[in-house]
């Protein structure tokens, strides 16, 4: 299956956007919310929107004339992009719970040959 | 007291009489000056002030003392002088009113009142029709409270940079657009040109580190595939502008940096060659 690398921080993108996948955000909003800086950020959503997992658009004109500032771009989850995310940190988080379970079952000799 | 080390004369000058610098002002525009009357509001306002800093550090009571000897400089009377003493504790302390009414003269009551009220109105129309009252509230009672404003601006604006951007920002512009004409309804000159020259320098120095971080990502973005290069410079710039203050603009533009490079690889590779690299 072709996916994105899910590295630490494509994990923390996705969670961020799929706490409330239909809405749209803008990157200083995403780098807050995934607690991310903009130069980790960027490259990952320019990747993601390679993948079309994500989409972006530019604000409406009426909006940001009205604030008075540049017009922002937004992004979003694309429907296949929140499944495939889903999934994929699903299958993440349930291999580090074997991962921990074998880890606390192998514990105890350890210790006995640290010991 | 326990001092280990003897102080420098002026400080230990200004311990032993904290208004040491009003009254060589008063001695000289108001050598009839109440004295007494203004060491002893200046203690009450000390009092109540006691423990709170000011954005530099300095104790809040640093201040109106400030205010006043602006004030003083001017050759105000005594009532505006203790006014301006007072001027910020029923807003900011648990000195209400009833009790400075109680301690101090009716007029000097009314003055602290009406700057309150001035304080408080918000937003700029507000503003702009509590001024506007407080002019025709004149005879003289009204400048005087409307002189304690700009006195109060002026200390506001020399002590600018302590604030963070924003408010920098904000303040400058309401000085420019409200208080300047005040001040020169008022005729009172010298501090017309003071606020003036001090707003627009915050203004003017926005601008340029504004622009100076905008060229920086302009300059960053051109290394990123031409065709993608102008959406990612305008999102930059955009974001950038949203940014409060000059540390939070210089910290996304040095982050941005770092990113690009890693950016400009990804966005070179074609996606699905990205995709079979692992």
């Amino acid at each position: 299956m072709k996916r994105p690398k899910m590295t630490g921080p494509v994990q923390k993108v996705l969670r961020a956007m799929l706490k409330d996948p239909t809405v749209e955000r803008y990157g200083l909003e995403i780098s807050q919310q995934a607690d991310l800086e903009t130069g980790t950020l960027y490259p990952i959503l320019a990747r993601l929107e390679d993948w079309d997992w994500v989409t972006s658009r530019w604000e409406d004109p009426e909006r940001h004339i009205r604030q008075g500032r540049p017009r922002r771009r937004y992004y979003r989850l694309t429907e296949n992009g929140a499944e495939q995310a889903r999934l994929a940190l699903a299958e993440i988080s349930l291999a580090s719970q074997k991962r921990r379970s074998r880890l606390s079952a192998a514990q105890p000799s350890t210790l006995r040959t640290s010991l | 007291m326990n001092r280990p080390l003897p102080l420098p004369s002026r400080e230990a000058a200004a311990e032993s009489d904290p208004i040491s610098g009003l009254r060589a002002i008063l001695e000289v525009t108001r050598p009839d000056a109440d004295v007494e009357l203004i060491k002893r509001t200046y203690d009450v306002a000390a009092y109540w002030h006691q423990g709170q800093k000011r954005r530099s550090g300095d104790p809040y009571i640093t201040h109106p003392l400030a205010v006043a000897a602006i004030l003083a400089g001017l050759g105000a009377d005594d009532e505006t002088l203790c006014a301006a003493l007072l001027h910020d504790t029923t807003e900011d302390t648990a000195y209400t009113l009833a009790a400075l009414r109680s301690e101090f003269s009716a007029g000097i009551a009314a003055m602290v009142e009406a700057f309150t009220t001035l304080d408080k109105a918000r937003g700029r129309r507000e503003r702009k029709v509590a001024v506007a009252q407080a002019m025709g509230a004149a005879e003289s009672g009204g400048t005087r409270v409307l002189a304690m404003k700009l006195a109060d601006r002026l200390h506001n604006m020399r002590t600018l940079h302590f604030l963070p951007q924003e408010k920098q920002l904000r303040k400058s512009r309401e000085t420019l657009n409200i208080l300047v004409p005040v001040a020169q309804q008022l005729s009172m000159d010298t501090i017309k040109s003071e606020l003036e020259t001090l707003a627009s320098a915050a203004l003017e120095r926005n601008r340029h580190a504004r622009k100076a971080s905008g060229r920086l990502l302009a300059a960053t973005a051109a290394l990123l595939p031409a065709a993608r290069r102008t959406r990612w410079r305008e999102e930059w710039l955009g974001e950038l502008h949203t940014l409060p203050t000059r540390r939070r603009r210089a910290g996304f533009v040095a982050h941005t940096l770092l990113g690009v490079l890693r950016m400009a690889l990804s966005l070179r590779r074609p996606p699905i060659s990205s995709g079979q690299a692992r």
